[in-house]
């Protein structure tokens, strides 16, 4: 598939929140300021890419050829864990506002269900290298845009008559399935 | 301080093994069932399209001419000697990641049949390809991938006009018809080139792939 | 450790402290495969697995478990156990397996295990955590069962593949598309958050007319 239309589907039509439900916790937790959104959401894109990049490689040249595709879930998910821990040792060092911004929501990144997610589906959906980068960046980009969305969406709220049964989260995903309609429009996007 | 490291990582090590050992003995166990997965589909799939066959012999020199599309498979399906039609393991895009669909072509250069191999989509719109109870013609009760049984490969196959895609997923349905129409033109041609067709009206059934201009055509198009 | 409190343990996951609908956690996994009830009751019982062994092994070794590598330790852990269903699903449940896709593997991030890991497994003793990992897999086992079934019954008009609504039954395919799975979550957890807040005000209801009685 052309590296476009791998990118268009996974930012907008197959959307990683809206439209597959991966990365709630997150997408709950970290939305309710439109800047912290935006911080969460490129500290995952750069996981992201930063794993495809790293698991790919690892799956075909040294899983397959010996055998150990059994060990693709524990490898994976420790590959990514070591990468968010020396994602939050260089912010600690370099860019200290933004680690102590983030608290406890970096190490968080690890169990970010969109990073295993696309990891996996690098490999099942039978993408080359470059696929697979293209799709990482489309996912984590559609995360990016998910969480703006209902950052901004939330930030609007503060102010609207919520009704009494959905105060709290149900709004939310309230808020989400509305998003998630609008977003059913772009499955006409990719012919 | 150095000691203590080498004792955490140790430890870790440790963990790591026994884990890995653990996942070792448990695929050892597991792998012959999961490879024979695979297997079990594919026999029973070819049964399905064609009932009566007796072999499937596998060909190797079909090749697609979409590069996204791969014959990862192909079989002459026969009854004891008798040509029966070719079956086609194809993969191509689909919405969500590879879609591998098996293709029954038979004599008559129709389609005999297309059952789902692996298909990814969205569960409740383009799963529904595989689902048996979905149905694309309720009164009738033909399935999505039923509305092909005994459509010629010659007919057009435009999704939405001459194709029924399912409902809320036409991309997934415009894939999967791509997938069967090059799978079926290709199985054609093999054929065609091969010479390999339905048996004359008297009753005396034709010549697998020797004399093409000797058999009479009968059948087919 | 006496059957009255192991019993308390396991029920706090099942309502109270129920990890989809009042901890929020392990939500990813829950709402996707909720298009039918097949896959929910796989689903809950994979994650039960996964949890209770991992739990169990953790609990175990939780003295020698040195607390600086704690995590990764946990993250060995429960990949194994998640690989494991992974492969038994493969082997012998080959359909569920594919229908389920990705989200076996997911288990490996699912925050309730995680969660309960770190938070109750290792620091607790054996039969705790078996009772705990019973009731948090109960208690997200039936809310998966529960929504699977409204979305699978309002969008397809059958339930595990079984057909229940009358043949004229229009299905609404709303609730089969991810726009439904969150909006029949949304309801869910509204109605929960009501259920505790009567459960909280008779409970209080009850302290004031105990000490009424006591005054």
């Amino acid at each position: 598939m052309e590296l476009g239309k791998i990118f268009l589907l996974a930012l907008l039509t197959n959307n990683i929140v809206i439209m597959r439900f991966l990365a709630l916790c997150s997408y709950i937790g970290m939305t309710s300021d439109v800047g912290q959104s935006i911080g969460m959401g490129f500290a995952v894109t750069f996981v992201t890419v930063l794993a495809t990049a790293a698991t790919w490689p690892i799956y075909h040249y040294i899983l397959v050829p010996l055998n150990l595709t059994f060990l693709q879930i524990l490898i994976f998910i420790l590959v990514i864990a070591s990468l968010v821990q020396l994602v939050e040792f260089y912010l600690k060092k370099n860019v200290p506002g933004l680690y102590s911004a983030m608290g406890i929501y970096l190490p968080l990144i690890t169990t970010n269900c969109a990073i295993l997610a696309v990891t996996f589906e690098n490999i099942s959906f039978k993408y080359n290298f470059i696929q697979s980068i293209a799709y990482s960046v489309g996912v984590s980009l559609g995360y990016l845009l998910a969480m703006v969305l209902l950052a901004g969406i939330r930030e609007r709220m503060k102010t609207s008559p919520v009704p009494k049964f959905l105060q709290g989260t149900p709004i939310l995903f309230m808020a989400t399935a509305l998003i998630g309609i609008a977003f059913m429009g772009f499955s006409g996007l990719i012919k | 301080m150095k000691k203590d490291m080498t004792k955490l990582g140790m430890t870790l090590m440790l963990f790591a093994s026994l884990a890995c050992a653990s996942l070792a003995v448990v695929y050892a166990f597991t792998k012959e069932s999961i490879d024979k997965q695979s297997e079990i589909q594919l026999q029973a799939s070819l049964k399905e399209l064609f009932p009566q066959a007796t072999a499937f012999e596998p060909i190797q020199d079909l090749v697609s001419p979409d590069p996204n599309i791969k014959f990862e498979a192909a079989y002459e399906v026969k009854s004891d000697m008798a040509p029966l039609g070719l079956a086609m393991k194809a993969t191509g895009p689909s919405y969500g990641g590879a879609a591998t669909l098996l293709v029954g072509i038979d004599l008559h250069r129709s389609i005999a049949g297309v059952r789902v191999m692996a298909l990814n989509d969205t569960p409740g719109l383009g799963m529904n390809a595989s689902s048996p109870t979905y149905y694309v013609d309720k009164t009738k009760k033909v399935t999505f991938l039923g509305q092909f049984n005994e459509k010629f490969l010659t007919d057009p196959f435009e999704v939405k006009k001459d194709v029924v895609a399912i409902t809320a997923a036409t991309i997934s349905s415009r894939s999967l018809t791509k997938i069967i129409k090059l799978a079926g033109d290709a199985a054609i041609a093999y054929m065609d080139q091969k010479a390999i067709s339905a048996p004359a009206e008297n009753g005396a059934s034709a010549d697998a792939g020797t004399d093409a201009n000797a058999q009479p055509q009968a059948g087919g198009k | 450790m006496s059957m009255k409190k192991l019993y308390s343990i396991f029920k706090q996951g099942i309502i109270f402290d129920n990890p989809l609908l009042m901890l929020m956690i392990g939500l990813c996994s829950a709402i996707a495969v909720t298009t039918n009830v097949s896959n929910g009751i796989g689903m809950g019982l994979a994650m039960t697995f996964v949890l209770l062994f991992s739990e169990i092994i953790i609990s175990l070794f939780r003295k020698l478990i040195p607390s600086m590598i704690r995590i990764p330790i946990f993250i060995i852990v429960i990949a194994a156990f998640t690989t494991m269903v992974d492969l038994v699903m493969k082997a012998y449940f080959p359909d569920l397996s594919k229908s389920m896709g990705v989200f076996i593997p997911l288990i490996v991030v699912n925050c309730i295990i995680m969660g309960r890991v770190e938070a109750f497994a290792s620091k607790q003793n054996l039969a705790s955590v078996i009772a705990d990992a019973l009731g948090m897999g109960l208690g997200y086992t039936w809310v998966l069962i529960a929504i699977a079934a409204v979305r699978e019954l309002l969008g397809n008009g059958t339930l595990a593949g079984i057909q229940i609504m009358p043949a004229s039954y229009q299905p609404i395919l709303f609730f089969i598309l991810p726009p439904g799975g969150f909006f029949v979550f949304s309801l869910f957890i509204s109605l929960n958050i009501w259920f505790k807040k009567r459960m909280e005000a008779s409970a209080r209801n009850r302290e004031l007319v105990a000490k009424k009685e006591a005054a």
